[in-house]
């Protein structure tokens, strides 16, 4: 049994440094991001961390023109659900890419977006 | 467990109010008192939704401010927040109180009021409803939600924005009809079509709007419920949760959580989805209507853009949904939501809908949907 293989803070962590980490099952191989205590799979609770390559393919986006308060000045931004080579998925903002040629399918790679204390997962051009 | 019935319901004008949400449920619970005919000193507990309170009304601890505003300030009461679908939550538990013989009597619903702060506010509350490590960072908006939903549903079906427009024109048409309904005004589907993106595919007229507004519902036992020929029963009540994180759904052109909320409930009710006459579903956007009705059992899973485009879902229909208007034309007053389509199914089962009557209904259902997807509740109700 393990626990705390990967806490978020960790994943953020190692995330700003430019390496993305999810974590494995040690019984049925399910790979999940973030952390969680028993595998939803199996319900095993055994994970290992395990460092992800962070290139992917769009499995759905949108550009969002209406922002929270405080990304006002960001909008219009592209958000994107990304499928990774490993087999899990991760949302994250679009970067670098123009909107008229964002497509489910389009090869896109892991960067870490910093604004001051905040760390955010991002995708750029594969 | 003891049979479990609606026996009065309230709720007020939705829209834009300067009165506080304890306020707004207060004068909708009065209101459901009077209808139920009991007394005010009848009701033994009350279970109260809001969702954005502490954010833009700085105030928590509001399930003894509304009963002390109701004033009833004796009763024990809890609050919750499931997001959108927080007094449908509420309403399971008030029921199973009820039914499990704790109380005979028992208070629910819930109220928000949002529209006295600015809209970019609100849209930042809202979106605490999804996950704040890994979808507020990225500047995940509950318009983006639904967007990438639209998405994946219209490269797998071949769904178009014109069906989901015909979603905001029927609902639109039904809330001419509902003198309680924030937008009482007909659109075409040039209005909705020629509207700003909010969050491509979905544009400015594909999305409800935000709305302050009340509701309650007063709920009883069998033994008080049998004196009143206007009781509804509650059939079944069921709820189901799924991942919080958008990247985790297993489908995105799914609501995994209506599909086994709605097993569970057609099972509780020992109905099938053939049985329903009417249905308040949670059309935050119209793109959600149409992925209800399917996981709903309405519709095969891909054809509910066709049932929209053919007026299947309009009042007069194979099966009315949202005749109040639903969240797009009545409003979405979050906290007060899953309680004000409850009222609908009680007033359309008693037959005192007026002009948006779905003739002869016995077996109503609602569904409620909270956040990103990750919260369903769903009922069955009927008449005897």
């Amino acid at each position: 049994m393990t626990e705390n293989v990967l806490t978020l803070k960790q994943f953020f962590d190692e995330a700003r440094a430019g390496r993305l980490t999810g974590i494995r099952c040690g019984k049925c191989g399910e790979l999940s991001i973030p952390p969680k205590e028993f595998c939803p799979g199996c319900q095993e609770r055994n994970w290992t961390a395990v460092p992800l390559v962070g290139k992917g393919a769009i499995t759905s986006f949108t550009v969002i023109r209406v922002a929270p308060r405080g990304r006002g000045e960001e909008a219009p931004y592209a958000v994107a659900v990304v499928r990774l080579d490993e087999g899990v998925s991760l949302l994250g903002r679009i970067v670098d890419i123009p909107f008229d040629t964002l497509r489910s399918g389009l090869p896109v790679r892991f960067r870490p977006l910093v604004k001051g204390e905040e760390t955010a997962v991002g995708f750029g051009p594969a | 467990m003891r049979r479990v019935a609606i026996i009065g319901v309230g709720v007020t004008k939705f829209g834009k109010h300067d009165r506080t949400s304890a306020e707004l449920f207060a004068e909708a619970a009065a209101d459901a008192i009077h209808d139920a005919d009991v007394s005010p000193a009848a009701i033994q507990a009350l279970y109260y939704g809001n969702v954005t309170g502490g954010e833009g009304e700085r105030q928590l601890h509001m399930g003894p401010l509304a009963a002390t505003l109701l004033g009833l300030p004796m009763i024990p009461t809890t609050r919750f927040e499931n997001a959108c679908a927080t007094s449908h939550a509420a309403f399971r538990h008030a029921m199973m109180e009820v039914a499990s013989g704790v109380s005979d009597v028992v208070l629910v619903g819930g109220a928000e009021r949002v529209l006295n702060i600015p809209t970019d506010a609100a849209t930042e509350y809202f979106a605490y409803c999804s996950d704040a490590s890994m979808e507020q960072t990225v500047g995940l908006t509950f318009p983006g939600v639904f967007a990438l939903i639209a998405r994946a549903h219209m490269e797998k079906y071949g769904t178009t924005e014109e069906q989901m427009a015909h979603v905001a024109v029927k609902n639109h048409r039904h809330g001419v009809l509902n003198p309680k309904a924030q937008f009482r005004k007909e659109i075409t589907l040039e209005t909705v079509l020629k509207s700003a993106y909010v969050a491509d595919p979905l544009k400015l007229f594909d999305c409800c709007p935000f709305t302050d507004g009340g509701a309650a519902l007063v709920l009883a036992a069998e033994e008080v419920a049998r004196k009143r020929p206007r009781a509804v029963w509650a059939l079944a009540s069921q709820a189901a949760t799924d991942t919080m994180f958008m990247h985790e759904k297993r489908d995105l052109s799914r609501v995994m959580a209506t599909e086994r909320a709605a097993a569970a409930a057609y099972r509780q009710a020992g109905k099938t989805p053939a049985d329903v006459d009417v249905v308040e579903l949670h059309d935050c956007f119209t793109i959600a209507e149409i992925v209800a009705t399917e996981g709903l059992g309405f519709f095969e899973p891909g054809a509910g853009g066709v049932a929209a485009e053919k007026g299947w879902t309009s009042l007069g229909g194979k099966i009315p949904v949202n005749p109040s208007g639903g969240l797009k034309a009545k409003g979405h007053p979050i906290g007060a939501t899953g309680a004000a389509q409850i009222a609908e199914i009680v007033t359309q089962l008693r037959g005192e809908a007026g002009p948006r009557q779905v003739e002869g209904a016995r077996t109503g259902l609602t569904h409620t949907l909270g956040g990103n997807t990750a919260t369903v509740l769903v009922s069955l109700f009927g008449r005897d």
